[in-house]
């Protein structure tokens, strides 16, 4: 760690060298690492393959792709993999050779690798992901060149290589485990994405989660010096592990110590209640410091409790005997809400007067921004959804709009016709239509009838729904129906009232949300994952908590993403919550902060109680209907914050609401040979 | 006086979308029915206590998404089952087809140690509908499939009105245990020493 920079410089580029220094560093914090030799120090090692141009993407600009060479070699009969970046690729000068040594694959033997994921899209680049039986994963491989499938070809013939029963995509290495641990393993593929290797050598809890790290944790520690997430890249320090985790303490600190201040006053001094706070109108937070001190501003109106509230949420009644580890950021000693304090909802002069003459919005930002910080008015909301859904653009005029609508309305009659037109003697031969049909019957008829816009018998909004459902799933045929999509759809149609325009809304939502509905799960999978990672960054212990109890699935969270918390709120909250997410003003993906700051909440609950998976899961179903909307916003928020780039770092490139990475593939039905 | 210690008996209801089973696990568990239950999404359990000859089990019973898309879920949820609930909608033929994939699916994700003789139970739901008159899969014909599977257990119900759910469940229940129990000669910790009056029990003879 003590390294000179110049040195490193200098060398960075060998690959043999930057194994032994990270294997030196790694064993400094765990003293038994050393015992397997680093496999790149042989030299007579046989290359068995080279591809040059394999690049990677620590960031979606173009301008930090680094571009390397990937190699397989054969070392006393077990296969190696890596790739190694060029030198001097000068293409960008953000990009230091010290950045390019982090991301360097150092000989990984096909022993430590589980999986091999392929994506070979008809547009775009190629890319694999190497998962490791650790569940780790190296970031994706792009092969500017093409050749993926020779890749795995030429694997093949050195390892014993299995196609996933799950996804034709997927290529278990070795594959002599159980058919249980087979689709475990291909169903964990998706987290097949960069992963921070920080938080495993270097706890941010500093204690307790050593012992938890096994060996794992550690030998990969050494080598995996490529899957450190992007956000090092700004660091001063050599040991890239150590950096982002003393980032991240420095970060959470001064946070922690700015709440112990807060509080401290808090309850000194408790006049804060009702005053009103004047500065979120001209303050759009940018930078974390910039953050700390709205904060500070705002610490008097921060009186609000709301989990308190909540027997479900409540920390005292946990034993003392069991030891939990302590929050990094302290979120749940304090029930301290830190984002900034909920906005009365927008009304429709403010509205009004973020738009021109003719109707645009003058500055999308603001608008957006001003939703997430209060909502809107539930009258308002069918002219504003539409922008936030996308299906108005911003910079459309009143008569664009009103055009629009127009030329839509036709175009929704017609692809309703398609279905409406099928006559029951076609439909007796039109199996896959009668299925969806039955199912969508099915679900319209449960769903939300006790919210009054839908209950009681031959409801016409049900029928709306049922249209509207039908006729998507005509117009997207091959993501077809599934269950939760008319738990997205109900909100819509209350606020829109008018079947056309709640059809192309749904349509604009399923653009980002349709691969939650995917049938390979993918979309799912990959926003589990991508939540994984990101309480790993924000609160090590409890992903500690979670990996040692088998519970890293985040399968518990999973009705809470597929539908974006629908079942967990009432309605109207459901619609405040959507609302803030749509805007994807701080982060595309809100929901998946709004996920770690219920599980922050709970967390004490959690690891206090020793909750097994099942418990965990229960106990994430029950909290349905005693979550505080407006606190768990504002915890969000910090976290998202507070997480900055680490955070965005965390989630993989595509994850819903994200538009995929490859646009000709979106719901792939079928895959064909290696 | 009966043992205290209980033990976990784990139970997956599976079978198409709509057919019943979040409704039969809440008439069973909390002898409720209701016409406003929503799809079901990822999973969720509820937990009764059951008592066999002097001892206390608590029987976990899971509901799962009916929709074949989330099928790929059920590797977290069935492992360590101890027994298998499949149901179909008497009214639905293409729930009765079904019933081989679920059954295979469990088999393939659950993977237990001993998948031929892993019991399943079979309800044909919803026997209530229009008066039987709508009714599409006959009795015969379930019994039939029951009989190619290794002789499952067959029971006809109705979850709306709570026909037949209770002797369903006794039957699963029991199932369960026997399952549970053929484990627990590996794990020498679980036997129960309290157990020493062997009554025959009631119920159905699976």
């Amino acid at each position: 760690m003590s390294m000179e920079a110049s040195e490193l410089q200098d060398l960075s580029d060998d690959a043999d060298y930057a194994a032994s220094q990270q294997q030196g560093s790694a064993s400094m914090m765990r003293s038994d690492s050393g015992k397997r030799s680093s496999p790149s120090e042989h030299e007579d090692a046989e290359l068995i393959y080279l591809k040059d141009n394999v690049a990677i993407h620590p960031t979606q600009f173009a301008s930090e792709r680094i571009s390397g060479r990937l190699k397989l070699t054969k070392q006393d009969s077990v296969l190696f993999l890596s790739w190694i970046p060029y030198k001097g690729q000068t293409s960008n000068a953000k990009l230091s050779e010290k950045d390019r040594s982090l991301y360097t694959i150092t000989a990984v033997p096909f022993t430590e690798v589980r999986s091999i994921r392929r994506h070979t899209p008809t547009l775009g680049w190629q890319y694999v992901i190497v998962v490791l039986s650790s569940g780790l994963a190296f970031p994706p491989l792009y092969f500017y060149n093409g050749g993926v499938r020779e890749f795995l070809a030429i694997v093949k013939q050195h390892v014993f290589l299995a196609r996933s029963s799950e996804d034709p995509n997927v290529f278990i290495v070795n594959d002599f485990q159980s058919p249980l641990q087979r689709t475990l393993s291909s169903l964990e593929l998706p987290s097949s994405l960069p992963v921070a290797s920080g938080q495993s050598v270097y706890p941010l809890d500093g204690g307790s989660s050593n012992e938890n790290q096994g060996r794992t944790g550690a030998d990969i520690g050494n080598r995996v010096s490529s899957v450190i997430q992007s956000g090092l890249r700004k660091q001063k320090s050599h040991d890239p592990t150590r950096d982002l985790s003393i980032h991240l303490l420095e970060k959470f600190s001064l946070v922690t110590k700015f709440a112990r201040d807060t509080t401290t006053q808090l309850f000194s001094e408790n006049n804060g209640f009702g005053s009103v706070d004047k500065r979120w109108n001209n303050q759009p937070v940018h930078s974390y410091p910039e953050k700390l001190s709205n904060i500070a501003e705002e610490k008097h109106n921060e009186i609000r409790h709301s989990y308190s509230e909540n027997d479900l949420l409540k920390d005292e009644e946990i034993s003392n005997d069991i030891d939990v580890p302590a929050d990094p950021l302290e979120f749940n000693k304090l029930s301290l809400v830190w984002g900034k304090p909920r906005q009365p909802p927008m009304g429709h002069k403010e509205f009004t007067a973020l738009l021109d003459s003719e109707g645009r919005v003058v500055e999308s930002k603001a608008l957006r921004e001003r939703v997430f910080y209060g909502g809107i008015e539930h009258q308002l909301r069918r002219e504003v959804w539409p922008f936030l859904l996308g299906y108005y653009a911003y910079d459309s005029t009143y008569a664009e709009r009103e055009y629009l609508r127009s030329v839509k309305r036709m175009e929704y009659a017609t692809l309703k016709q398609q279905w409406q037109s099928i006559s029951p003697e076609q439909a007796k031969r039109f199996t896959k239509y009668r299925e969806r049909k039955g199912l969508i019957d099915k679900d319209v008829v449960r769903t939300d009838r006790a919210f009054e816009y839908y209950e009681g018998d031959d409801n016409l909004h049900v029928n709306s729904m049922r249209d509207i459902l039908l006729t998507y799933s005509f117009y997207n045929f091959d993501l077809g129906y599934c269950q939760g999509m008319s738990d997205y759809l109900s909100p819509i149609l209350f606020v829109m009232e008018d079947e056309s325009e709640s059809f192309w809304c749904f349509v604009a939502l399923m653009e980002c949300l349709g691969p939650n509905f995917n049938r390979d799960q993918n979309g799912m999978h990959t926003q589990l994952f991508a939540l994984s990672k990101l309480v790993e960054l924000l609160d090590t212990p409890l992903h500690n908590y979670f990996k040692q109890n088998d519970c890293l699935n985040y399968f518990f969270c999973f009705r809470w993403i597929l539908i974006q918390f629908k079942r967990e709120f009432e309605y109207e909250k459901t619609m405040q919550l959507w609302e803030v997410m749509w805007t994807h003003y701080l982060s595309e993906h809100f929901h998946l902060y709004v996920c770690v700051a219920v599980l922050k909440r709970c967390r004490s609950k959690i690891m206090g109680e020793q909750m097994d998976f099942d418990t965990l899961l229960k106990f994430i179903n029950e909290l349905s209907g005693h979550i505080d909307l407006d606190s768990t916003v504002r915890d969000a928020e910090a976290l998202c914050i507070c997480a900055g780039e680490n955070g965005a770092a965390s989630i993989p490139p595509g994850t819903p609401p994200s538009l995929p990475l490859d646009d000709g593939t979106l719901y792939p039905q079928e895959d064909d040979v290696l | 006086m009966p043992s205290r210690r209980r033990t976990l008996l784990k139970v997956i209801i599976l079978g198409d979308s709509g057919v019943g089973k979040t409704s039969l696990m809440n008439q069973y568990v909390n002898k409720k029915f209701s016409n406003q239950y929503k799809a079901t999404i990822g999973a969720d359990f509820l937990t009764k206590e059951v008592q066999f000859e002097d001892r206390l089990f608590t029987l976990q019973i899971w509901d799962t998404a009916g929709q074949e898309r989330f099928q790929s879920l059920g590797v977290a949820f069935y492992r360590g089952a101890d027994c298998c609930v499949l149901v179909y909608d008497v009214n639905s033929m293409k729930s009765f087809e079904n019933l081989n994939n679920w059954r295979e699916e469990f088999l393939i994700q659950a993977s237990p140690s001993d998948p031929e003789n892993f019991p399943f139970v079979l309800i044909g739901n919803k026997v209530d509908v229009d008066g039987g008159n709508s009714r599409v899969v006959s009795e015969k014909k379930a019994k039939a499939w029951c009989a190619s599977k290794g002789n499952i257990p067959y029971f006809e119900t109705s979850a709306k009105e709570g026909t037949n759910v209770e002797e369903a469940f006794q039957c699963i229940a029991k199932n369960a245990l026997k399952s549970g129990e053929e484990e627990e000669l590996y794990l020498p910790d679980t036997i129960d020493v309290g157990t020493s009056n062997q009554q025959r029990s009631t119920g159905c003879e699976c």
